[in-house]
């Protein structure tokens, strides 16, 4: 009586199997390289966004630091009180 | 059965005959008969590749309630090169550059590099925006690739520009920092780029541990300092005023936390754009705030008052007798208005700044004790977080001539760092002990963890007991000194001192008409949050500290009472 199991349909279909994989490795590894590199020129890109209104952001800063109070018409106190502040706000 | 089998070999050979025909037949079409257009086509695919962009962490300022803003990161855009095997209408490409490139080089310069047909890529403009650059690439001009770059960039311009420093290649090919922070914590920042191109399966079965523990994650990350941007802001632009008002060669300024020596704003006039290389000027790019030493003067003073209190030589009741002038080892010393005061309590010396009576507590002390308290304050260097730091001067402490000692009581014939000054300062105003200076706080690493960085070194240097008398010296001089006592701030206490310096003119002597001048401070004086430190280095047409530094210190205060919501230390009036 002959045996159904063949090593050689085994060995073949071994083969085929890790072929199989091996191909489904490669697409899932390029796909995954892809997929990060992606993310990540979209992050550097984002961060370059953000740099933009942060200089903005600091250019403003400058630009209210740099103002002349006096050449906008305003005087300096004739008196000074110094108060409790009942708030924050005062203090920010 | 032979014949059979023979038939199917014959046919899989036919087959595979075939086949190969047409492959071949295939692989003409492509390479010979569409080669151009698909070398053309591969070519503007590697065009939008940017698989080699620069790559490098990002350092940033913090603000006072924790939110980060860039100090230097990274900007991406578009860079145009030509390939001129391949260019067939140079006017043309330039002219299409041109429209949207400001930063492209010359007509001439273009034409030259268009008729360079041995070469395939010659880079002609950089820095285009994403839109220009899309707007480009989609001409598919021949001959004209557009790619993505990435660049360093500092969204504050010249904020800070000599503390975070700048990137460039120096001797070797690649992108490196070269001064400031971009230098010192260049391993942390550098990023080796190869990450994101590791194929994940070969890592897996050859270099398991790296994907476990990554190396990179461990080292780089992203810089947070301990600048807060809107004080840097205006430190900057009060030193500004006064550089430019007074053309002084250099101009100077740090304000730190005492207690715990993070650097919350420093920063040096002239300074550059780090955005702008080209125009830098080399002279520029160190920073003088940690490689300078210079002849402090007076702010020496409440230093030497601290020792001798602290060494039991003199009490704020002791009285000297002020005689103007003195000749120590046949050199004379005076007062800077030639007067004597008589007799004068300690307290004196602080407040009219006396070179005779700072030169009293000097020999009172005797050498072997003042030359180790200054070695203490300035004998080694502070150990901040800037490359380059430079040493003091102190080469008259080792000599056995008074002279040196008495000098140095008032702050020449010793040269120190505005790093050292104010460390040394903060020692006055944080119960006497010397703490570490620095601008970085912490490193974020990759992971997303924040590795907060260890400052904690401190060496005690004076008694509490001796700092705070000192700090009472300096706070009567603030409150009925400065400004004739107009800066006197009825619900805020602040210790102050200015120094004059005669520069040095480099023949052994000084100059009688060149100074140097510096105002050192803290408040509140007995619990203090910040130290400041100011210095303008040659002024013209003033004379005295008093004149050049005072408006800025006080504005310096006012402004951080206000934005940091400084809570008043002494009394309040309701009404008047």
């Amino acid at each position: 009586m002959r045996s159904r199991f063949s090593i050689t349909r085994f060995s073949i279909g071994l083969v085929v199997s890790l072929f199989v994989v091996y191909l489904g490795l490669i697409a899932v590894v390029m796909s995954y390289a892809s997929v990060t590199i992606a993310f990540s020129q979209s992050i550097k890109s984002d961060e370059s966004a953000v740099a933009q209104l942060e200089a903005a952001y600091l250019t403003e800063v400058e630009r209210i630091t740099s103002i002349d109070a006096r050449a906008l018409g305003y005087a300096a106190p004739v008196a000074k009180w110094y108060v409790p502040t009942r708030g924050g706000t005062a203090l920010r | 059965m032979r014949a059979q089998f023979r038939f199917r070999i014959r046919l899989l050979l036919g087959v595979l005959v075939f086949i190969t025909l047409c492959v071949i037949l295939r692989l003409y079409v492509i390479q010979i008969v569409h080669g151009q257009e698909y070398a053309d086509k591969a070519d503007r695919q590697f065009s939008s590749g940017g698989s080699g962009l620069f790559d490098r962490g990002s350092i940033y300022f913090t603000r006072k309630d924790g939110n980060l803003i860039s100090a230097a990161t990274l900007s991406t855009g578009f860079l145009v090169a030509i390939n001129p095997q391949t260019l067939l209408d140079a006017e043309g490409a330039y002219r299409a550059i041109s429209v949207v490139a400001s930063s492209s080089i010359s007509r001439d310069a273009f034409l030259a590099a268009a008729a360079k047909k041995g070469q395939v890529y010659i880079e002609v403009a950089h820095r285009l925006s994403g839109e220009s650059g899309k707007r480009l690439a989609s001409q598919a001009i021949p001959g004209v690739q557009v790619l993505k770059e990435s660049w360093r960039y500092y969204p504050g311009d010249t904020l800070a520009a000599s503390s975070i420093g700048i990137v460039s290649y120096g001797s070797g090919d690649t992108l490196v920092g070269q001064t400031g922070i971009e230098t010192m914590y260049d391993g942390t920042l550098s990023r080796t780029g190869d990450a994101l191109y590791k194929n994940f399966f070969a890592e897996l079965f050859s270099n398991v541990g790296n994907l476990l523990v990554n190396t990179h994650d461990i080292r780089e990350g992203d810089l947070l300092t301990t600048i807060e941007p809107e004080v840097q802001i205006r430190l900057q632009s009060d030193l500004a005023k006064v550089h430019s008002r007074y053309t002084s060669a250099e101009t100077g300024g740090i304000i730190m936390d005492p207690a715990t020596g993070a650097i919350i704003a420093l920063a040096t006039m002239p300074t550059y754009d780090p955005n702008n290389l080209q125009k830098i000027d080399p002279t520029l790019l160190g920073n003088p705030l940690v490689e300078h030493v210079y002849e402090f003067g007076s702010t020496v003073k409440p230093l030497s008052m601290a020792a001798g209190l602290d060494a039991g030589v003199i009490t704020p009741n002791t009285t000297y007798t002020d005689t103007a002038c003195i000749t120590v080892d046949t050199k004379k010393i005076c007062n800077w208005d030639q007067k004597g005061r008589g007799v004068v309590r300690m307290q004196e010396i602080i407040l009219q700044s006396l070179n005779v009576g700072a030169a009293w507590i000097a020999t009172q002390l005797g050498q072997e004790k003042f030359r180790t308290y200054f070695t203490k304050l300035f004998g080694d260097k502070t150990h901040i977080d800037l490359p380059n730091e430079g040493r003091a001067l102190l080469s008259n402490l080792s000599k056995p001539q008074q002279i040196g000692y008495d000098t140095a009581a008032y702050g020449q014939g010793i040269a120190v760092t505005p790093i050292h000054m104010i460390r040394a300062t903060a020692a006055l105003a944080n119960g006497g002990v010397m703490v570490t200076p620095h601008v970085v706080r912490a490193i974020r690493l990759n992971t997303g963890i924040e590795r907060v960085l260890d400052w904690s070194t401190k060496t005690s240097v004076f008694s509490a007991a001796a700092v705070r008398d000192t700090a009472t010296m300096m706070t009567t001089l603030v409150d009925e000194k400065l400004n004739a006592g107009q800066a006197k701030i009825p619900t805020m206490s602040v210790a102050g001192k200015t120094g004059t310096a005669q520069l040095t003119d480099g023949k052994g002597g000084y100059y009688t008409d060149r100074y140097f001048h510096s105002f050192v401070g803290f408040f509140p004086s007995y619990a203090p949050r910040f130290v400041i430190l100011l210095y303008t280095n040659d002024p013209k047409g003033v004379q005295y500290a008093s004149e050049t530094l005072d408006a800025t210190f006080l504005d310096l205060v006012h402004f951080l009472i206000d934005y940091y919501g400084v809570p008043p230390d002494r009394g309040i009036t309701t009404s008047p």
